[in-house]
């Protein structure tokens, strides 16, 4: 490591610290090498054929051989009962989980809970639950209730699980951002840490938690469809089920629920406008 | 006592408002809940599949981990998991990379209030796409493999990473562009001392952010064939080989542990 | 009445905040302490209703030693003193009438406040505070959407709601320009002879503290170097307050 050592003209000299910056951008650099390598590797024996996707679109996205647009549009009201079923689930999930979340949180954040030995291992669990994939979610809550006669159940338990782990976290970094002052002032009448908690701290995440819980509900519509690669019925079932044979179902049920989570986006723009 | 008693009456009734809508929220989650029997043998087996999940851990498979008795380091879990890593890193540069242009695109600052109209709603058409969809979508048209998990986690970054870039661009601060202009740069100098060094730090800190996502996403979008470990997760799910999927988890805890520490402590150095 | 004996307070930091303190405050007192930052007055006020804990000595309230004493006790003990910030410290999302509420939150079980239930005595007690700081009128306004004279008003609003016997005022006044600063040190005297509200008053401004106190206390490093009537202050006591002249942002100037 060269330090650059510069010298005033009055005969003082200063040296120019080094720039840690070139540390972390070598380490980048090797990291991209090493990794590029792995995905080159990876790549070697796959066919790259990216002429199949204006087919797979056309397929997808225009009625079957034979069949009219007004065919291939009628499939879509008939997607009917799986919708109301993701939608269902998620929202329980996402209801039943940002429930549960606020107590983890509460526990996680530092301003709230001033013993480091009880926060710190509360996140440490929080983020290690974290790490646990959606699809193994799903597979824990499959076993724990099954997927008999059509029962959304497991969906929602799985659901509830992810939405538990993101919402724990993004709320104990609300919490820790919010004024401690008024807290410090309700402990002052010879209010208890509950009664506390319920008048400084409440009234000052509520909006945003409301904000976060309309967050959260989109993103699990918009990855509920993964859950069908476990065995959760969902509308990614549709796309599993006539991937071999009618890709226009497919494109409709795709259609759907990327309209879906538009409508749902549109509504939670406005939502959120009103909470502020 | 008259002039309060006189306001307790105009007093709002918003606890009405309240607890209609606290009902409403609870019924609809019974609603949802209701239908949904779960067979009594079922309840029986709970602590059981609770207890598998955990012998799992105990039972973790060391030589398919790391390679070694009969599995070859490039077969292992290890690999597997930095091919998901790969996966992430690339998928979040491509993301970076696309994102700049479409954020200038979305920038009031840059373009003016209608033209950053069409970039914003064009980044909200991206974010609001699925991932899963775009997933599987690329894998029927592209091929599976890595380079598809690339470029799924890529296009769909810029959805986020193109609206927190052009917030970063339109909160700039212009009082030092005007600086540099007195002292007669011109365009690209004023882009190289003036915006660089104040949106590069924070465009960092928000790709780092991502990439914290994005490896956790990787790990998902492998069961659609977007390449990594995560299509295990989903082949050994029925019936679930618990002592598998706890050897695929602990790579995955240590690898997405590493990458929120690492990003979180680089981003803290950063701002 | 509250008494001090030999009360010293040492941070986990090592700075010892307060040395031996002997003091006396008698019921219907209206109280300033002085001192430059740093002295103590923090420390000495909020040792009071604990909401700092004092390492050694003995701190009596109506004869009740309260260093010993937490849970249940403690929280009795607080709500029976209200207390001012200089910050306010309002929950500012809140409405100014659920913020003068939230006075009453410690003579009540945890269970019905979390659902925010009180008896109508308790609300009539806070509309009545409100009408008695003359902003009834502000009653279901969000409070961050007073100004900071109306703010501090709402917060003398919660204390009184409280039904205390003493108030204690941390720098009441540091955050307002000097014409709500007269109005609100209006109300604290209002509050101390209408009401019999012993006050005991951190202050920045040594003429306000000789204006609207009756007792002056000046503390110097952790010391009580003056204690008296705010008659007796002169010159030369508060050199030794703030061990030299005053400067000129200390006094309001008026």
């Amino acid at each position: 490591m060269t330090m650059a050592r510069l010298t005033l003209t009055n005969g003082k000299s200063v040296v120019k610290p080094f720039n840690r910056i070139w540390i972390v951008l070598a380490v980048v650099i090797v990291l991209g090498l090493i990794f590029g390598y792995i995905i080159k590797l990876d790549s070697e024996g796959i066919s790259f054929k990216p002429d199949q996707l204006p087919i797979i679109l056309k397929k997808l996205f225009s009625p079957h051989r034979g069949e009219t647009w007004a065919d291939y549009f009628a499939y879509i009201p008939k997607l009917q009962n799986v919708l109301i079923m993701t939608l269902e689930m998620c929202y329980g999930g996402t209801v039943i989980g940002s429930a549960l979340a606020i107590p983890t949180a509460l526990l996680s954040s530092r301003n709230i809970v001033k013993t480091k030995w009880i926060y710190g291992p509360a996140r440490f669990l929080l983020n290690l639950f974290r790490t646990i994939p959606v699809t193994v979610l799903a597979v824990i809550s499959i076993g724990l209730v099954g997927i008999a006669g059509g029962s959304t159940l497991a969906g929602t338990i799985a659901i509830t699980l992810f939405t538990y782990g993101v919402m724990a976290k993004m709320l104990y970094e609300l919490i820790e951002t919010i004024d401690m002052n008024c807290y410090e002032a309700i402990e002052s009448t010879g209010a208890s840490h509950l009664q506390a908690i319920r008048f400084a701290v409440l009234p000052q995440i509520y909006a945003s938690f409301a904000g976060y819980v309309i967050y959260v509900f989109e993103m699990n519509v918009r990855s509920s469809a993964i859950l069908s690669y476990v065995g959760i019925v969902s509308i990614g079932t549709i796309m599993r089920i006539y991937e071999m044979t009618d890709y226009d179902k497919v494109g409709g049920a795709v259609i759907l629920l990327f309209g879906v989570c538009v409508v749902i986006q549109l509504c939670s723009d406005l939502a959120r406008r009103k909470l502020q | 006592m008259k002039n309060s008693e006189k306001a307790l009456k105009k007093l709002p009734k918003k606890w009405i408002i309240n607890l209609i809508f606290t009902v409403a929220l609870i019924a609809l989650v019974i609603y949802t809940l209701e239908g949904s029997t779960i067979n009594p043998l079922r309840v029986k087996q709970i602590p059981f599949i609770i207890a598998a999940f955990f012998r799992g851990f105990a039972d973790i498979l060391w030589p398919a981990l790391f390679g070694f008795d009969g599995y070859q380091f490039n077969e292992s879990i290890i690999y597997l998991a930095l091919q998901t890593l790969s996966i992430g890193f690339f998928g979040t540069l491509l993301g970076a990379i696309l994102a700049i242009p479409v954020a200038f695109l979305a920038s009031r600052n840059i373009v003016g209030k209608h033209l950053a109209k069409v970039g914003s709603v064009l980044l909200v058409i991206i974010r609001v796409f699925p991932e899963i969809i775009l997933a599987y979508i690329l894998v029927k048209g592209l091929g599976i493999g890595s380079i598809t998990g690339i470029l799924v986690i890529g296009i769909h970054s810029v959805g986020m990473l193109g609206k927190l870039f052009a917030e970063t661009i339109d909160e700039m601060d212009r009082s030092s562009i005007e600086a540099l202009e007195a002292v007669g740069a011109n365009g690209l100098q004023k882009v190289r001392y003036g915006i660089l060094p104040q949106i590069l730090p924070l465009m960092t800190s928000i790709t780092l952010y991502r990439l914290d996502i994005n490896v956790r996403s990787a790990t998902v979008l492998g069961a659609i064939g977007a390449g990594g470990l995560g299509v295990l997760l989903t082949v050994f799910s029925d019936p679930p080989a618990w002592d598998i999927l706890a050897t695929i988890m602990v790579a995955i805890m240590a690898m997405v542990m590493i990458v929120d520490t690492v990003s979180s402590k680089l981003r803290e150095k950063l701002i | 009445m509250i008494r001090f004996v030999d009360v010293q307070k040492t941070y986990s930091n090592g700075v010892q905040a307060l040395k031996g303190v002997n003091l006396q405050i008698n019921d219907g007192e209206f109280v300033a302490i002085i001192g430059l930052s740093g002295a103590g007055k923090s420390t000495l006020l909020r040792s009071i209703n604990k909401m700092i804990p004092i390492t050694s000595g003995q701190l009596y309230i109506d004869d009740i030693e309260i260093s010993s004493i937490r849970g249940k006790a403690l929280r009795y003990l607080r709500r029976s003193i209200g207390m001012i910030f200089q910050s306010f410290n309002l929950v500012k999302r809140m409405s100014v009438y659920n913020n003068v509420l939230t006075g009453r939150v410690g003579y009540h079980s945890t269970f019905p406040t979390l659902f925010g239930l009180f008896p109508r005595e308790d609300k009539i007690l806070a509309l009545d505070s409100l009408d008695a700081l003359g902003i009834l009128d502000k009653a279901f306004t969000r409070a961050d959407q007073l100004s900071g004279g109306q703010q501090q008003r709402v917060a003398l609003a919660r204390a009184l709601t409280q039904k205390p016997k003493l108030i204690l005022a941390d720098e009441p006044v540091a955050s307002l320009d000097p014409i709500t600063t007269v109005q609100v040190m209006d109300d604290f005297a209002r509050i101390n002879k209408d009401f019999g509200i012993t006050i005991v008053a951190n202050m920045h401004h040594v003429d306000l503290a000789l204006k609207y106190a009756t007792r002056i206390i000046g503390i110097r490093d952790g010391i009580v170097v003056f204690d008296g009537l705010s008659s007796e202050v002169n010159e030369q006591i508060l050199v030794e307050v703030y061990g030299r002249t005053l400067k000129h942002n200390e006094v309001l100037g008026e």
